[in-house]
């Protein structure tokens, strides 16, 4: 099974510089693919890899954001990412626990899974139309962070059954997230840039030691390892090496894992006889995410108002992260994981083809020029001269 | 003089390449200005983390700028002037573009380009030749 998953990421990886689709995307659907192909259920080895990964995913999306920029924008980031947020969150969660009678921690699962937008998808939109460097890009990426501080809030926290270990779990990540920004310098001059690679280990040690406590206290160790990426964020951005080194160890080694996992552990038969309920859970996500961040976006992003609703319409990682954490701790079924992460993967899909088709930035910019000329149809022609 | 303004597009594939000396030969023959357009392809659509874009477009980078310092080196070994604009967008699209609004009259590329996705769905060249505002030249 090893050798075969091995080939399978090593495949995914070959197919995703060819055709220029996300890896995760295609690691995602190979997973699919060969698990019900071959008849093969999640290793344990697996399913420990892709639990840690998850971890390694969240950390990382914390570093990722420009917090410097978050604090200069932070009002009209905070309202369009809580409305982001709770709107799909109440609709999904209700339409499926009244409309389709999943109890209320099913509910809940899926009302987190299909609340999140997708960082990177809406970063490399905004890198792509150059509206990264312009205020409503800025707003966007800071928007989309509170989405996600919130999924991760509401997953770690809706989901606790407190034990007396949670005093130690709270206690450990308080200490973690202080103590890690202040004694990182030191620990990575002594001991960094090496090949043996100390200052990933550290991190690895961290996120194992709040994995544990979490698991221990009966919670969720995915809000403290958000936060302390967050934390050791501006420390990345100053040593852009150490970065680039954890993330090409996750990038080889885990992140294939945790997707492939997410992938094989979904039902095609399911998905196949629930189509109906694929397209109402769908519309119970983007629905509410226009109905509430439309208005917003045209106060604070104009004039790229239904581009920027579209983009918080977006989820992937942690749409798959809450997904998997509900199917690994035996709150949703197989099938609800299925519909989960095919309405997942849908939502990173169709709003940004939709945004980047008929809604691009540079079609407001140069709409004047564009009638002197010659018009290309960008649905049908290739990337051929470009990388 | 036949050709006033020549643009040439590269991506560093083997047809690129081929296209690129043809059109620097022509450039030198006719005394034409000479302009390589370099076309950032896109970013890995519906990416998972912020770490494989921002790698992606650091290599993209790092690939485009010795494209262009190796294509303004075999054009000063050919006696020939060149400028090396390097843009992101759809290839099709800004080579076309690109040649109309820079009054260029003659396009000059390859016929194919790196990926599978440059064959998915017709190839650029295909598309150039039938949008382009001035004659098109497809090198093999």
């Amino acid at each position: 099974v090893a050798a075969l998953l091995a080939a399978t990421v090593l495949i995914a990886s070959m197919i995703s510089v060819e055709i220029g689709l996300s890896v995760a995307l295609i690691e995602l659907v190979a997973g699919v693919v060969v698990a019900n192909s071959f008849d093969l259920d999640v290793p344990s080895w697996l399913a420990f890899l892709g639990t840690f990964a998850g971890m390694v995913l969240t950390f990382q999306a914390g570093a990722e954001v420009d917090v410097p920029q978050f604090r200069r924008e932070w009002k009209a980031s905070v309202s369009i990412g809580l409305v982001s947020f709770f709107a799909p969150f109440a609709v999904v969660g209700l339409v499926a626990y009244y409309g389709l009678g999943w109890d209320r921690r099913e509910a809940e699962i899926a009302g987190l899974a299909l609340s999140t937008t997708s960082l990177a998808v809406v970063y490399a939109v905004l890198v792509e139309t150059g509206l990264n460097r312009e205020l409503v890009g800025k707003r966007l990426m800071s928007a989309t962070f509170v989405t996600d501080i919130a999924t991760v809030a509401g997953l770690t926290v809706l989901f606790v059954k407190p034990t007396i270990w949670i005093v130690p779990f709270v206690v450990v990540s308080v200490a973690l997230i202080v103590a890690l920004p202040k004694g990182s310098p030191w620990f990575f001059r002594r001991y960094g840039n090496r090949v043996i690679e100390p200052e990933i280990k550290l991190v690895f040690a961290v996120l194992f030691v709040l994995m544990w406590l979490g698991d221990r206290a009966h919670s969720q160790a995915v809000l403290p390892a958000f936060v302390l990426g967050l934390v050791m964020s501006g420390h990345y951005l100053a040593h852009r090496t150490e970065q680039e080194r954890l993330r090409v160890v996750a990038f080889a080694f885990l992140t294939p894992f945790f997707f492939l996992k997410g992938g094989m552990s979904v039902s095609a038969g399911a998905l196949w006889a629930n189509l109906g309920v694929l397209a109402i859970l769908f519309a119970a996500k983007m629905l509410p995410k226009f109905g509430g961040v439309y208005p917003l976006a045209r106060r604070y992003t104009a004039p790229h108002a239904t581009f920027t609703t579209l983009l918080m319409s977006t989820g992937l990682t942690f749409g798959t992260i809450t997904s998997l954490y509900g199917l690994n701790a035996g709150i949703i079924d197989r099938t609800q994981f299925s519909l989960l992460i095919a309405v997942v993967v849908l939502s990173a899909i169709v709003p940004t083809a939709i945004a980047q088709r008929y809604f691009d930035p540079r079609d407001v910019h140069v709409a004047a020029d564009r009638h002197a000329v010659p018009a290309v149809s960008t649905a049908s022609a290739p990337e051929g001269a470009g990388r | 003089m036949p050709f006033r303004k020549i643009l040439v597009a590269i991506d560093g594939s083997e047809a690129s390449d081929h296209a690129f000396a043809k059109a620097v030969e022509l450039a030198a023959l006719t005394h034409a200005k000479l302009t390589a357009l370099a076309v950032e392809g896109p970013l890995p659509a519906y990416a998972a983390t912020v770490g494989e874009v921002e790698e992606v477009k650091r290599e993209k980078d790092a690939f485009f700028r010795g494209l262009a310092a190796a294509a303004r080196a075999r054009a000063e070994e050919a006696g020939v002037e060149i400028a090396v604009d390097v843009q992101p967008g759809h290839p099709a699209e800004l080579i076309t573009r690109v040649a109309h609004e820079g009054d260029y009259d003659l396009i000059v590329l390859g016929h194919r380009g790196h990926f599978v996705r440059d064959r998915l769905l017709g190839s650029t060249a295909d598309r150039v030749a039938e949008h382009a505002s001035c004659p098109v030249m497809i090198v093999r």
